[in-house]
């Protein structure tokens, strides 16, 4: 069965015809052609897939498309791009945080999310924080000591 | 040596792309007309194949392909990313569909169909009457009298490789002290962020096929591909976009076969997207590996006899592991110095998924039971665990016997006593007796010693081109296999140091493209920095060489009395001229020269320095629970020239998490009646999330070795090989209690301070 919804995606409308069984990522992925927003599991375990749903972190792999429709999503795409990176990655760059990259999207919504709320976490809040994003290369060191970096400024 | 870009803390290359979500990876990839692949898997561990009908499949509209056994080229082949060389043992004996189920999750059939639930009710329409086999978990069942078999190799047994040196039995006569102990090491997976089984092939009217997919190899995997498909290797493209992780689970073909068969056969492109599931269930992981050691020691701490007697699980395939027994044997006949070695390997086939490569390929194996047992040594005579290390370990100037080669550098002593300090060694051994309460402490270390490729066993061949253009920059054409270690990044910086050209000036390609780079061998082996380095860095010398002799003849100088730094060509002495690179290249495109500089570089390294790591842990064991926490990790290893510092300690921090994981939580199960995989998901299967993951701290030791380039080592696969031991070594410290399988979980730790209450 299909639902008509109105995502709301990094500021712009979408009108589309959703199944009711299809989830958020899989309709901004396929959709919406916003694979920046990655699957690592499809089952809320690994957090590729964080965006932000009225300005929570969520694994969108486990968001029903229709019960995200009029809510105001965020993804990887709506934080920074070719016109200048955020200063959350910036610092992700800076503290050579990066390797892979498949899991750096949903770190990037996850850190924006936890600075949103509470701009100056301690190291134990950003582990914790992050606790829901799992990185199979960095050993979390170098990312916590960026977001560290950010909440230090 | 100082050098302007080797040494410095670079931006990645793709660190932007990656940060903000734009980086395509295999998966993100569409195109027009593009079909779902789905794989059709075995039920069951071990069974015989009697029929299989996908007529009512094929029928279904919206299916554009179906294939089975039946429909596969009958040319056997093996999955295993080497190249032909003398430590190579290629036994094929897999098809692209299996024609009989060896695992639980063994392809059997694949469809092609317009969308992902299509294809999903055309796998349901395959029809396969199965008869049920018994399966063989494990080595002893596999190799068990009247054992079922699996291929056709007796007692399952695919290879035996024996290995004498000098007079075990001699040696243990003469020795003090006989020490026999036997240590397991479980099934672990690689688990990359990005599920491992991720190609995008696409057929080409003209009898060619593209694949689009995350591996390491991009290479190897082209020519085993064509194989597999029965076509000239300069039909298959391979093209490696952003990769997802790989630390070995990329090595060699994953599904590459079964997308381009699919592309072939319904003439339209093919994505096939392992699920994070069907990553656990039908690609390689590490061996599990019996192993029974047995070492004779002089009262004074010398080895007079080291024996080695390896059980090695390689699933259900001959894949990597009848080759991977060589470096097995290698690793544990080369740590110490002895002179009398024996190692016995058996590869054995159990109904298990095939292992491969996983990061340190069998190091971390041997080193956890060897350094496990040689701490147990040092307790028993009564010597300090570092300086038995010290006394046997092969150093600078001595013969390695992995290679045969001698040893360029060692900057072990240094890792050691670094180390040692900076985790607090003498102040927080045995402290055993004296702590009150549940929770006890102890420190451990563990050595290791590992390759910067795989020579001689293997070929070690790379190719590179650089090309400088009109303006002064240079473009590095290179078959990048950075699958996030950041090879590309630190090539780009070994070509603008030779070529005295600034860090940003240099561009790599980004993807690798088997149609346009030269061959390489890929990402394994701890390879790129040195075998891809130096390639590189020939490439980028040839090319200066022709820039250098222009502006000789520009500035009327002969060519020996220039330097290139900075972009500027100056001259060493005597009356001081100079002139942009810029300017040369543009002289050379349009001047009267009518010429592009470039310089290639195709060959193999000449040698395979070994680096060296002591790495020390902190714990502190619960007795009452029996959880072991890790309160902090030394890692201390000697990568020669650190090529990009960030870069180095990113490889080993991340090393860490997944050594910290073999050592306490993972271990990939099976139901050993049914042969049913037990926790092939993330939640069952745990590895360390960011507050499980202790204090760390690295120490870079950098001794330079002669023939890499500026003096680089290798990084990417050590960080974990000698965590386990170092944890297992802390937790005898706090408990006095050895543990001699991994993973070291709660129930074993209670189950022993139990028995030994008893």
């Amino acid at each position: 069965m299909k639902l008509p919804i109105t995502l709301k995606v990094n500021g712009e409308s979408y009108r589309l015809d959703a199944e009711v069984k299809r989830t958020l990522l899989d309709v901004l992925r396929e959709d919406l052609a916003l694979t920046g927003t990655k699957k690592g599991c499809g089952a809320g375990e690994c957090g590729a897939c964080t965006v932000l749903m009225d300005g929570k972190p969520v694994n969108s792999c486990l968001v029903l498309a229709v019960d995200a429709s009029g809510r105001e999503i965020t993804t990887i795409e709506g934080v920074g791009g070719i016109e200048g990176l955020t200063p959350i990655q910036e610092a992700l760059v800076d503290h050579g945080a990066i390797q892979c990259g498949y899991c750096t999207p949903g770190v990037v919504m996850t850190a924006k999310a936890l600075l949103d709320s509470n701009p100056h976490p301690t190291e134990a809040e950003v582990r914790e924080g992050l606790s829901g994003n799992l990185c199979r290369c960095t050993g979390y060191v170098k990312i916590v000591e960026a977001i560290m970096a950010v909440s230090r400024s | 040596m100082s050098y302007a870009v080797v040494g410095q803390r670079v931006r990645r290359v793709d660190a932007r792309e990656k940060v903000s979500g734009r980086a395509v990876y295999a998966g993100d990839m569409n195109l027009p007309h593009m079909l779902v692949g789905r794989v059709l898997r075995s039920p069951y561990a071990h069974a015989r194949i009697l029929s299989i009908d996908t007529s009512k499949a094929r029928s279904l509209p919206g299916v554009k392909a179906v294939i089975s056994y039946e429909d596969t080229p009958k040319i056997p082949w093996n999955s295993a990313g080497f190249p032909p060389s003398p430590g190579a043992v290629l036994m094929e004996d897999q098809y692209i569909l299996s024609d009989k189920a060896r695992y639980m999750g063994d392809p059997i059939a694949a469809v092609a169909a317009v969308d992902e639930d299509t294809a999903e009710r055309a796998l349901e329409l395959i029809e396969v009457e199965y008869e049920v086999l018994p399966p063989a978990m494990d080595v002893e069942a596999a190799m068990a009298d009247g054992a079922p078999l699996i291929h056709s190799a007796e007692k399952n047994i695919a290879a035996h490789m024996p290995v004498v040196i000098g007079d075990v039995e001699e040696g243990f006569r003469e020795a003090d002290f006989v020490f026999e102990d036997r240590y397991y090491v479980p099934k672990v997976y690689q688990v990359t962020l990005e599920p491992c089984g991720v190609a995008v092939a696409a057929p080409d009217m003209d009898g060619r096929v593209t694949i689009w997919t995350s591996t390491q190899m991009p290479h190897l995997v082209r020519g085993i591909t064509a194989h597999a498909l029965g076509l000239r290797t300069g039909q298959v493209r391979i093209i490696k976009p952003p990769v997802g992780g790989a630390f070995g689970s990329r090595l060699g073909v994953v599904n590459e076969p079964i997308a381009a068969l699919l592309a072939l056969k319904s003439g339209y492109p093919v994505m096939l997207k392992y699920s994070r599931e069907e990553s656990f269930l039908g690609t390689e992981s590490r061996h599990p590996i019996t192993m029974v050691l047995k070492t004779g020691v002089k009262k004074d701490g010398t080895f007079t006899a080291r024996q080695m007697t390896a059980y090695i699980d390689g699933g259900a395939y001959a894949t990597h592991t009848p080759s991977f027994a060589g470096p097995v044997a290698g690793w544990f006949l080369a740590m110490y110095k002895c002179a009398n070695i024996k190692v016995d390997n058996y590869s054995v086939y159990t109904n298990s998924t095939q292992c491969g490569a996983f990061r340190g390929y069998g190091n971390p194996q041997v080193v956890f039971g060897v350094e496990s047992q040689v701490d147990d040594i040092a307790a028993a005579l009564g010597l300090d665990p570092l300086e038995i290390r010290r006394k046997n370990h092969p150093c600078e100037g001595e013969v390695w016997s992995w290679s045969g080669w001698v040893i360029e550098s060692c900057g072990l002593e240094e890792g050691i006593e670094r180390g040692a300090k900076a985790i607090g060694w003498e102040a927080k051994r045995n402290r055993q007796a004296g702590q009150p309460g549940t929770k006890k402490r102890g420190v451990g270390m563990g050595y290791m010693m590992h390759v910067s490729g795989a020579r001689p066993m293997l070929h070690e061949t790379s190719a590179a081109v650089v090309k400088i253009n009109e303006d002064g920059s240079a473009n590095l054409i290179f078959s990048n296999s950075d699958v996030g270690q950041g090879s590309g990044t630190a090539l780009t910086q070994v070509a603008a140091e030779e070529l005295g050209l600034a860090y940003e000036d240099v561009m790599i390609t980004k993807t690798a493209d088997t149609d346009v780079a030269g061959f390489d061998i890929g990402s394994h082996a701890s390879r790129q920095a040195y075998s891809g380095g130096n390639a590189v860095r020939k490439a980028a010398a040839a090319a200066k060489e022709k820039l250098l002799a222009m502006a000789a003849e520009i500035l009327e100088v002969p060519a020996e009395n220039l330097t290139v730094e900075n972009g500027v060509v100056r001259t060493r002495e005597g009356a001081p001229k100079s002139i942009s690179v810029a300017e040369v290249s543009h002289k050379a495109h349009f001047g009267s020269h009518g010429h592009q500089i470039i310089g290639v570089a195709s060959e193999e390294p000449e040698g395979n320095p070994p680096v060296y790591a002591a790495q020390f842990a902190e714990v502190e064991v619960d007795t009452e629970t029996g959880v072991v926490e890790v309160l902090k990790i030394v890692a201390a290893h000697d990568v020669g020239t650190a090529i990009n510092p960030a870069l180095v300690e990113g490889q080993i921090q991340g090393a860490l998490q997944q050594g910290i994981g073999y050592t306490l939580t993972e271990e990939y199960r099976y139901d050993p009646v049914s042969g049913r995989p037990l926790n092939p998901n993330l939640a069952d299967y745990k590895i360390l999330t960011a507050m499980d993951m202790p204090e760390v701290e690295t120490i870079l030791v950098e001794a330079s070795c002669q023939t890499g380039p500026f003096g680089a080592k290798s990084v990417g696969e050590s960080g974990l090989v000698g965590t386990a031991a170092a944890i297992a070594n802390a937790v005898f410290d706090a408990t006095g209690i050895r543990f001699k399988e991994l993973p070291i979980t709660p129930e074993k730790v209670l189950a022993a301070l139990r028995a030994r209450e008893k």
